[in-house]
């Protein structure tokens, strides 16, 4: 389980996180709210560990943690099925499985037809997709996504959402996932904290309570 | 309006340039008589005839090695030390002095120290060669190195690629353009370099039949000799180079 006290961070002298305490479990699900440049992303860095905090106690017994960027991030010079086959590969899978999985799952997200297309030629929305195949592909056994739905019409954030819901039950995968939309992380999450001032509060994950939650955060 | 596409080098014009060099040339011989300057025409006679003389294998193909051990080693040894350099301010600090040592140097200095280093023959022309090309290589390669993404190296950290997925997938695309250049630089000085080092103290090579030629007043077999030099620069450059850098630069294609 991933288990930070008293973790503080400071990035170019500003103080991001103060004495932040965060307790997450396996297959534990949680949405993470805040507004913006309350250090949400920085939060998920700490988690990848490409970021480090100056002091607490950080302990992180999840395998593997793996991030999906509110932007796509892709590889522009690789075609959309390489990018999830370097990532598997990466992860340790044999070249053979790895061209299979990244095929089965640009057909999960609905891209199966533009395995052979570049980056470049997708869309926003395509892309966040991609990125968000190459994040499940991998298997991680924690999932950080940090408002992967943003570019997405709301048909498909649907779809996407119950494909992640569906994936995190059948992987036992825990969920860090970052939103200015609480309405939307219903179903996926089980709780929400919300991350203010550098330390992270408690939210009753009662639907009314994130309604209301929903209209005090600053989008952005 | 003024139209920003972008047009290729007009194939008929770089024709009518080469007939106008050509023209000149003929002019020129004609002129100076045939011991200053052959003409055309006897150049590629002559060049016709170079591969039945005795020791055109020899000087041909160690000409050839020195080349393609002087550039591979140079260009190996520039983007090897420009990776790290890039990586690593304080290796980046350390070099710099000698990368400045390296440029400002003309390369007849290095040449003569070379002779007294190494003496005459392949030693000294492949020193020489790696010394001069290497700090292409390198600028290009840090500077490259330095212009990376930091948001797509931040997701390789996040996807834990290996150190030669990190080269292989991110790296080496990302500097392919700036090293394509450097690398059709380094190409093109590499044989310069070697020819100019075989002049100057080989015992064997292109270079040495050049200087040969010229002592015996075989201005045909000079020229011949310097025509199949170019000739050897334009086959790397179009068979070798270009279709490199068309490869690598596939995805911009199709994205414009």
């Amino acid at each position: 389980m991933l288990d930070w006290r008293g973790v503080n961070l400071q990035l170019g002298g500003r103080t991001v996180l103060c004495e932040l305490n965060l307790q997450l479990r396996p297959g534990e699900r949680v949405g993470l709210l805040g507004g913006s440049g309350a250090g949400k992303s920085c939060l998920l860095r700490l988690a990848t560990g490409t970021l480090t905090a100056q002091h607490g106690s950080l302990s992180n017994g999840f395998r593997h943690a793996v991030l999906a960027f509110q932007e796509p991030r892709l590889l522009p010079w690789c075609r959309v099925a390489e990018n999830l086959e370097i990532a598997l590969r990466a992860a340790g899978r044999e070249a053979s499985v790895a061209r299979c999985l990244a095929r089965e799952w640009l057909a999960r997200v609905g891209l199966g037809e533009f395995a052979n297309a570049w980056p470049q030629q997708l869309s926003g929305g395509m892309a966040q997709r991609v990125a968000l195949a190459r994040a499940l592909s991998v298997a991680p056994d924690l999932l950080l996504l940090d408002e992967p739905f943003s570019a997405l019409d709301p048909a498909l954030r649907g779809t996407l959402i119950e494909l992640c819901r569906v994936w995190l039950k059948q992987s036992g995968a825990a969920l860090l996932c970052v939103s200015h939309h609480p309405d939307e992380l219903l179903p996926l999450v089980e709780r929400f904290v919300l991350l203010q001032a550098g330390r992270l509060l408690a939210f009753d994950p009662a639907a009314s309570a994130v309604h209301g939650l929903s209209c005090a955060l600053p989008c952005g | 309006m003024i139209s920003r596409e972008r047009r290729p080098t007009s194939r008929r014009w770089a024709l009518l340039g080469a007939a106008l060099i050509l023209l000149g040339w003929q002019l020129l011989a004609l002129r100076l008589g045939p011991l200053l300057m052959a003409t055309p025409w006897q150049t590629v006679q002559a060049m016709a005839g170079l591969p039945f003389e005795a020791d055109f294998r020899l000087h041909a193909g160690v000409s050839l090695l020195r080349i393609a051990l002087g550039v591979g080693l140079g260009c190996a040894l520039g983007f090897g030390l420009g990776l790290l350099a890039g990586l690593d301010e304080r290796l980046r600090g350390l070099l710099e002095p000698l990368r400045w040592l390296l440029m400002a140097t003309p390369p007849v200095v290095v040449v003569v120290l070379a002779m007294l280093w190494f003496g005459l023959g392949s030693a000294m022309v492949i020193f020489i060669s790696v010394l001069m090309l290497a700090p292409g290589m390198y600028v290009n390669t840090v500077k490259g190195m330095l212009m990376v993404d930091r948001d797509l190296l931040e997701m390789t950290r996040v996807y834990r690629f290996s150190p030669w997925q990190r080269l292989r997938h991110l790296y080496v695309p990302a500097l392919a353009a700036p090293l394509g250049a450097a690398l059709l630089i380094a190409t093109c000085a590499g044989v310069r370099l070697v020819v100019m080092a075989e002049v100057l103290g080989a015992e064997s090579g292109a270079g040495f039949a050049l200087a040969n030629a010229r002592s015996t007043f075989d201005s045909a077999g000079l020229y011949a000799w310097t025509l199949l030099i170019l000739l050897l620069v334009a086959g790397l450059e179009f068979a070798l180079l270009q279709p490199l850098q068309r490869r690598m630069g596939r995805w911009q294609v199709a994205h414009a």
